[in-house]
């Protein structure tokens, strides 16, 4: 795996991003005339309501944490997929094929018990 | 001293850098970020010791399904009541001891190990060999890891699938319970 | 620097390789933006912008001028470092991504063989699927650094969208590996090659011309559609761009941001588009082959053309790479395309989309796939 190189391109993306940004900066100016209104960040013409105490639906963490665990099951398929053909070639595949198929029966269960349970419904 | 070697010191140092910044920043936004570059970090050594599907799976989990959750939870409450919190107070002073005496055990004995040269893994077993033919041949060790997962180990396999749904189930059910900051209103 | 190149000359030209295919990159965004916006134009019967320069042409040039005119501008209750450091983390993760996918026949030249990609990782898939997924946090940094609601809001639905359709995404690509049985993205353009062939059920079928070309999309009909479509959540563009939608949240996790900082967020997500037609070409479409010409056939051509090995490699080289271009090309106007055609989805029914429609239609390709393969290795027909 070329580590080197691709530890190279992001330092060379980094410092060519940080470039770009004060060169904009050494052109374009910083903000000179600033007053309070202007500073302020962007609400639609009345007073500015800050990030904070904001509430956020709890669907946005069951989402984050469904996908952490589906994307492990994901996971999972990936070495069985790419040496599938070779397992069947050595004489397993049944034995394989049928191993894999348990585990996305408990995955489709996961998931048929997810939508069922309307864990995933937005509408509310 | 050779090209490898370089990486490893240079990933080394990423890697404890970071580390060292998670406990070290007072604002827990920058924690998190920096936790998110020591599992690049840790990605990157496992590509440099040939398991590249375990780098792979590395970023793939960790840095963009994990770390992804802590983030996005951090970002959503006032911080500031949090910073005051875990920067003064008796009890934070006990546990900042504490976290330094259990780090400076772990590094003794890591250099205890490492030093004394001698294998955990017995000398002539079978999984020894494995692992030498594997170093010498330096090549992909994902046909090793599927060999050991889905024909040696199948039923810690086919248990971490039910594992996995007890936890999907678990915090649909967590999710419901009234009461607590987190309620669904 | 393993696999970088043996000898110096090499490193340094792999180097400035590298560099090269990012600053192609960079400069492929504003000749998108510019094909993005006649493209509307000529969809919605009117102009778009044709005074500055030959069909406008220049206007890109004009837009760069005014953008680095514009004064920087960091709201007082922002958090300076993440405010800054969002858009330049945006260009790394499509770009680094993107340099894993090759477009074009390695260049041999004397000893020394360069690949026409940044650099060949053997677990090309995973490697890009893991880093474009590091992307979330750009977004994550610029809402939650520019301290505003709307950017908050906007970063929160656009990290929700992005690992939602993920699961899709890398669902659908179990389907490839399964055909394929790599991770590597060169063995799969090789796989591509030659005549559409199939065996399996006791008897081998071999396409009667060699124009009907062996390309994963006969094999994975439904993949390539369950692909495209999450590529097009994952680049956050319309019909699923809820992370700007500018009904409710002005323009999502930058509204903030204005002048170079805005237009590198642009050039991140062109790169992730850029990202979902190189692996469509790449999985689906035979990558750089051309239908009815293997590469060896190419380049025997091109040694009979002009009967020295190195010309010959260079006309392989370019021929194959002007081929993926023509393919990438049309994947990404198909991109545009879809942005002027389709309306938004609503937040519910984008998450419903994603969690409800594509991932089981995702587990069902994979379960056919998988059953197919292992019947047709089993059983025998007649």
């Amino acid at each position: 795996m070329p580590l080197g190189g691709i530890i190279f391109i992001i330092f060379f993306i980094a410092v060519f991003g940080v470039i770009l940004i004060y060169l904009a900066r050494a052109i374009g100016g910083v903000a000179k005339r600033t007053s309070e209104a202007k500073m302020e960040i962007y609400e639609c013409g009345i007073p500015e309501m800050e990030k904070k105490d904001t509430k956020i639906s709890v669907n946005f963490y069951l989402t984050a944490i469904l996908f952490i665990l589906f994307d492990i099951e994901i996971i999972f398929m990936y070495p069985w997929a790419v040496n599938f053909r070779e397992f069947i070639s050595a004489g397993a595949g049944t034995y394989v094929f049928i191993s894999m198929a348990i585990f996305l029966a408990i995955f489709i269960y996961g998931l048929w018990w997810e939508i069922k349970s309307k864990a995933l419904d937005w509408e509310n | 001293m050779s090209m490898d070697a370089v990486l490893f010191w240079f990933l080394s140092i990423v890697v404890i850098g970071a580390g060292l910044s998670v406990v070290l920043m007072s604002n827990p936004i920058y924690s998190a970020l920096s936790l998110v570059m020591t599992m690049v970090g840790v990605a990157a050594l496992f590509a440099t010791l040939n398991a590249y599907f375990l780098a792979g799976v590395q970023l793939i989990v960790y840095t963009g399904a994990v770390m992804v959750l802590f983030v996005m939870v951090l970002m959503l409450f006032d911080l500031k009541r949090e910073l005051q919190a875990f920067s003064r107070g008796k009890i934070t002073g006990f546990f900042k001891i504490a976290g330094v005496g259990v780090l400076a055990g772990l590094l003794v004995g890591v250099i205890t190990f490492t030093t004394q040269k001698t294998s955990l893994i017995a000398e002539g077993s079978p999984l020894a060999a494995d692992i030498a033919a594997q170093a010498a041949s330096g090549a992909d060790n994902t046909k090793i890891l599927s060999e050991n997962l889905f024909l040696k180990n199948i039923l810690g396999f086919e248990l971490l699938g039910v594992l996995l749904l007890v936890i999907a189930i678990g915090v649909v059910a967590l999710s419901r319970s009234k009461g607590g900051t987190h309620a669904r209103d | 620097m393993s696999s970088m190149g043996t000898t110096t000359f090499e490193i340094v030209i792999n180097l400035v390789k590298t560099v090269l295919i990012f600053l192609m990159m960079v400069q492929a965004v504003p000749i998108l933006v510019w094909l993005e916006r006649r493209g509307s134009g000529f969809i919605q019967n009117r102009f778009g912008p044709n005074r500055v320069g030959p069909l406008g042409l220049v206007q890109l040039l004009a837009d760069a001028v005014k953008f680095l005119n514009k004064e920087d501008f960091v709201p007082d209750k922002g958090n300076r470092f993440l405010f800054y450091a969002a858009p330049v983390f945006a260009l790394i993760p499509a770009a680094v991504a993107f340099m894993a996918i090759p477009m074009s026949t390695p260049l041999t030249v004397g000893d020394s063989t360069f690949l026409i990609q940044g650099y060949e990782v053997n677990i090309g898939i995973v490697f890009i699927l893991g880093i474009s997924a590091m992307a979330v946090y750009t977004m994550l940094m610029a809402g939650w650094g520019s301290s505003s609601k709307f950017s908050l809001m906007g970063a929160m639905r656009a990290a929700a969208q992005v690992i939602s359709y993920e699961l899709a995404l890398g669902l659908a690509i179990v389907g490839v590996i399964l055909v394929y049985g790599t991770f590597n993205l060169t063995e799969m353009i090789v796989a591509q090659q030659g005549p559409l062939r199939f065996s399996g059920f006791g008897f081998d079928f071999v396409a009667p011309t060699a124009f009907l070309p062996n390309w994963g999309i006969f094999f994975q009909p439904l993949g390539a559609i369950l692909l495209f479509c999450a590529a097009f959540a994952e680049s956050n563009r319309l019909p699923f761009d809820l992370a700007e939608g500018e009904a409710e949240l002005v323009a999502g996790f930058h509204t903030e941001y204005g002048g170079f900082k805005m237009l590198m967020f642009f050039i991140g997500e062109y790169g992730h588009m850029m990202i979902a037609a190189g692996l469509m070409t790449t999985f689906y479409f035979g990558g750089y082959g051309i239908p009815g010409w293997t590469t060896q056939e190419v380049y025997a051509a091109g040694l009979s053309m002009f009967g020295n090995e190195t010309a010959a490699s260079v006309f392989n080289t370019a021929i194959h790479f002007l081929s993926f271009n023509i393919k990438f090309a049309i994947f990404l106007w198909i991109f545009i395309h879809v942005r002027w055609t389709l309306p938004r989805f609503r937040y519910d029914q984008l998450m419903d989309i994603g969690w409800k429609t594509m991932l089981p239609w995702a587990l069902f390709n994979t379960i056919l796939t998988a059953t197919v393969i292992f019947l047709a290795s089993q059983y025998i027909i007649g």
